[in-house]
């Protein structure tokens, strides 16, 4: 800003009172100076007039409604809860469970996995054959669903159950023991006789007419063209041990890599 | 204006652990700098997370608070300002605060705010006009430099005085005067050309 002097003020004096002015609290002979300033220099007239005009514009900017969430997330991230009134309710009571309800939602947290691998088809495929083999095999035994009703399972039932099982097994054995002992003693007889020559198996090459028994060929790797024989290779008489001179000595030569 | 005593007991209260007396800080203050932070940054999800981010300061710096040296509302002014000033300086905005014709910033589709004006159809009431005008009036506030933006925000939007000003800025108060004196006039410079290139 240009320092001119105009009507006894300078403009960084007019610029110092130009807030004044504009906020009413500027009076009297100051004032005077004031306006005669701004309507005798060239620099502060207009700026008084651009002050004036931004003023007024920045009165129609009102204030802004913050977020409804602004106050959560403040009290979120500075003490960690949302509201007081959130944590209120965090602080009311449960409702009690009673054990039962809680036995079942336990089994039911085991339980739920299983049945959830149990419902895939391949699975009730299997399970469904199992009953049906079951049943068939009940069928064949003939044990019907009607004699499990009769059962009874009262200590003195299942004693004298067992009981009579025992006598039922004792009597059976009785009964077969004398064709046990004959079984045995035929068996025994069977040994003690000569035994008779039987007829004389032999495998019968079809393809050979000399009727001469076979003769397995005898086949010797070792000597096979293709294989090496370390034993058989040309000694080097140096090599042979004076000491025993059927052995053949063969050099062995073990090269260290050194890294 | 705040009762000093009221809000060194509850200044106190805060320190002490006191989640109501926090909660009322919050609820009596979060307007008032989401409103500034809004007027500065220029954007509300800026001006969102710059406030939180204040209180965030706020509740770790409680028990800097001296209520001796200043009102309350002061040191929360201060530090809304000094954090707006960081992030101002980390977003590099001085290139678009010269005029309304430069190129436009990054946030806005590449159109000086003259021409983004003469795209605007006739408004078809009052209220919907005042509300485009604000926003014109907004986003000139936000082209002129921030040191003059500051003092307009707190002086003409929070109605401080200027001493207090003064304090919240670290600045005497003919320099404060003096920036808003010429904020205003930037202001008006900005808005008088784009209406005349509208009209």
């Amino acid at each position: 800003m240009p320092d001119n002097t105009s009507n006894g003020m300078q403009c960084h004096e007019f610029d110092l009172l130009l807030t004044d002015a504009m906020d009413g609290v500027l009076s009297g002979a100051g004032l005077d100076r004031f306006q005669a300033h701004a309507g005798s220099c060239k620099a502060c007239g207009p700026l008084l007039a651009e002050a004036e005009a931004g003023r007024n514009w920045l009165k129609g900017l009102t204030e802004v409604e913050p977020p409804a969430s602004l106050v959560n997330n403040i009290l979120a991230s500075t003490t960690g809860v949302d509201t007081l009134r959130l944590g209120a309710v965090a602080r009311a009571p449960q409702p009690r469970i009673s054990w039962l309800q809680q036995a079942q939602a336990t089994v039911y947290g085991y339980l739920e996995p299983i049945w959830n691998t149990v419902r895939q088809p391949r699975f009730a495929m299997s399970f469904g054959m199992a009953f049906f083999a079951l049943s068939v095999g009940l069928t064949v035994a003939g044990v019907k669903p009607a004699d499990l009703r009769q059962i009874s399972l009262r200590p003195s039932s299942i004693r004298h159950t067992y009981y009579n099982t025992q006598a039922r097994v004792v009597r059976y054995l009785d009964n077969v023991r004398p064709v046990l002992e004959m079984q045995a003693a035929f068996h025994g007889l069977k040994r003690s006789a000569p035994a008779e020559p039987g007829p004389e198996k032999r495998k019968i090459n079809k393809n050979d007419t000399t009727q001469q028994p076979e003769q397995k060929p005898e086949r010797r790797y070792s000597q096979t063209e293709n294989h090496l024989i370390l034993a058989n290779a040309p000694l080097d008489p140096s090599l042979v041990d004076p000491s025993n001179s059927d052995l053949p000595v063969v050099p062995v030569t073990t090269y260290r890599r050194f890294v | 204006m705040e009762d000093v005593q009221v809000v060194a007991m509850l200044v106190r209260r805060c320190i002490a652990g006191d989640a109501a007396a926090w909660e009322e800080i919050v609820q009596t203050y979060n307007r008032r700098i989401y409103n500034i932070c809004y007027r500065f940054a220029g954007s509300a999800d800026n001006a969102q997370d710059l406030t939180q981010e204040v209180f965030i300061k706020m509740y770790r710096t409680l028990s800097s608070y001296d209520h001796t040296k200043g009102a309350f509302v002061t040191w929360v002014t201060t530090i809304t300002r000094n954090l707006l000033v960081d992030h101002f300086r980390k977003t590099k905005q001085d290139r678009v605060t010269d005029s309304m014709d430069t190129a436009a910033s990054d946030h806005e589709d590449a159109q000086p705010l003259s021409e983004q004006i003469q795209d605007q159809k006739a408004p078809p009431d009052a209220h919907v006009r005042s509300r485009e005008v604000a926003e014109v009036v907004h986003a000139a506030l936000g082209k002129i430099s921030p040191e003059l933006r500051e003092a307009l925000i707190l002086r003409d939007l929070q109605d401080m005085d200027y001493k207090e000003i003064a304090a919240v800025l670290r600045v005497p108060e003919g320099t404060v005067k003096s920036r808003i004196n010429r904020g205003r006039a930037e202001l008006a410079r900005l808005l008088q050309r784009t209406y005349r290139q509208v009209m």
